[in-house]
């Protein structure tokens, strides 16, 4: 299952990707996020040491979270602010640290966290506006390790055919 | 010198890691008359007052932890609603984190710099330092045998205007762990670590094994 996660208010993107993608015969299954009351992490651990897997807040993060252990990509369109993806996109993957357990283990010659499913969710990034596209290259390459997943890149709008082109 | 401190953790100070370690290295910053003022991004109701001492102060040290790799959410949250100085402001910042080793903070570390440009300020550097995980678990000694360095470090700070030295530097420790090490702490992980971990839970109130799934 290929998830979309919308963060901005410019649905205009997700209807380009639908229209793209069932082209190509997909029907990802879109988020528009915009509206929704998403939270930051308050970095409380409930996640991992008290109730494991479930996050404390209570928003509408868990409609994602509960796509994102199916999902075999999940996409995030984020505007950019200072370079990066402003908040309402980094808030996706702060807020996904209930995949992840508290178990630790070394994966290669570093350590990481021991996932809680078996699913592994590859990772995508459509930035509105003009990010540090090197940096944001380098930055998902390093959140997907974490996810013990793959990075599927990072596109600007004007590269949604490409970006729908990784979809699979 | 005065220091505009802001602890950039999203969780409340009471528990905040980067607040402890901020404790120890403010106690070496002061020595030598450096003054300091400190704020939250936990506390909203602190955004205001943040913000125009951001705007008055032109030594600015930002200590954060690494979130998914880079800044908080709730950090950049707040940065959005800045302006760039372009006054000759310096910002330099404490990055520290879970893991232990330095190639884990790296990407962060050069988004830090990356920001300061946008914030058209100059960039003193950045002290980085991982294995800060258990601080909010320990008290009293052990918990001075993790954030105790950080004292040294508040003296190089107010010597230096920044992090930008050798000492700074070395003060990651190991880049990646040797062989040996990861041996033994792959060994100590699958074991004991497990122990421990279910005992902070228990008496967390868990009731669910740690690596339970609600949602399958
Ligand atoms: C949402 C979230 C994401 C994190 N991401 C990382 C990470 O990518 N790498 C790492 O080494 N530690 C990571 N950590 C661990 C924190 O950086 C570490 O526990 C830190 O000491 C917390 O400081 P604080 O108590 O001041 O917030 C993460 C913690 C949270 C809650």
């Amino acid at each position: 299952m290929i998830l979309i996660v919308n963060t901005t208010s410019d649905t205009s993107v997700t209807k380009e990707i639908k229209e793209r993608a069932a082209g190509l015969g997909l029907e990802p299954e879109v988020i528009e996020a915009a509206g929704m009351k998403i939270s930051h992490c308050i970095g409380c651990n409930y996640c991992w040491l008290k109730t494991p897997g479930v996050c404390s807040v209570k928003d509408d993060y868990e409609i994602i979270l509960k796509k994102v252990i199916h999902a075999d990509q999940l996409w995030v369109i984020s505007d950019t602010a200072l370079g990066f993806l402003d908040h309402k996109g980094k808030n996706i993957f702060d807020r996904i640290l209930p995949i992840a357990t508290m178990y630790l283990k070394f994966v290669k010659d570093q350590m990481r966290h021991v996932p809680r499913y078996e699913q592994r969710t590859d990772i995508g990034i459509i930035c509105r506006g003009e990010p540090d596209m090197d940096y944001l290259q380098r930055w998902s390459e390093r959140a997907a390790l974490n996810f013990e997943s793959r990075s599927l890149g990072v596109f600007g709008t004007e590269r949604i055919k490409e970006a729908v082109s990784c979809m699979c | 010198m005065h220091v505009l401190i802001i602890n950039g953790s999203p969780r409340v100070k009471q528990y905040s890691n980067t607040d402890k370690i901020l404790e120890k290295f403010t106690e070496g910053l002061c020595e030598n008359n450096t003054t300091y003022e400190q704020y939250e991004i936990s506390d909203k109701n602190q955004w205001e007052d943040i913000r125009k001492a951001y705007y008055s102060n032109s030594n600015i040290l930002i200590a954060l932890p690494l979130y998914v790799e880079c800044i908080p959410g709730l950090l950049m949250e707040f940065l959005e609603t800045l302006s760039p100085k372009n006054d000759g402001t310096k910002i330099a910042y404490i990055l520290q984190s879970g893991f232990a080793e330095g190639i884990q903070l790296r990407c962060g570390e050069a988004y830090l710099e990356k920001l300061t440009g946008f914030l058209g300020c100059e960039y003193a550097g950045t002290l980085v330092k991982g294995d800060n995980f258990s601080i909010r678990f320990f008290e009293g000694d052990m918990r001075d045998r993790v954030t105790g360095p950080y004292t040294e470090m508040g003296r190089e700070y107010a010597a230096n205007g920044g992090f930008n030295t050798d000492k700074c530097r070395a003060f990651t420790g190991y880049e990646i762990l040797p062989a040996h090490m990861r041996l033994a702490l792959g060994i100590l992980q699958r074991t004991l670590a497990r122990t421990m971990f279910a005992r902070i839970a228990r008496s967390w109130g868990c009731t669910k094994p740690l690596d339970y799934r609600p949602y399958q």
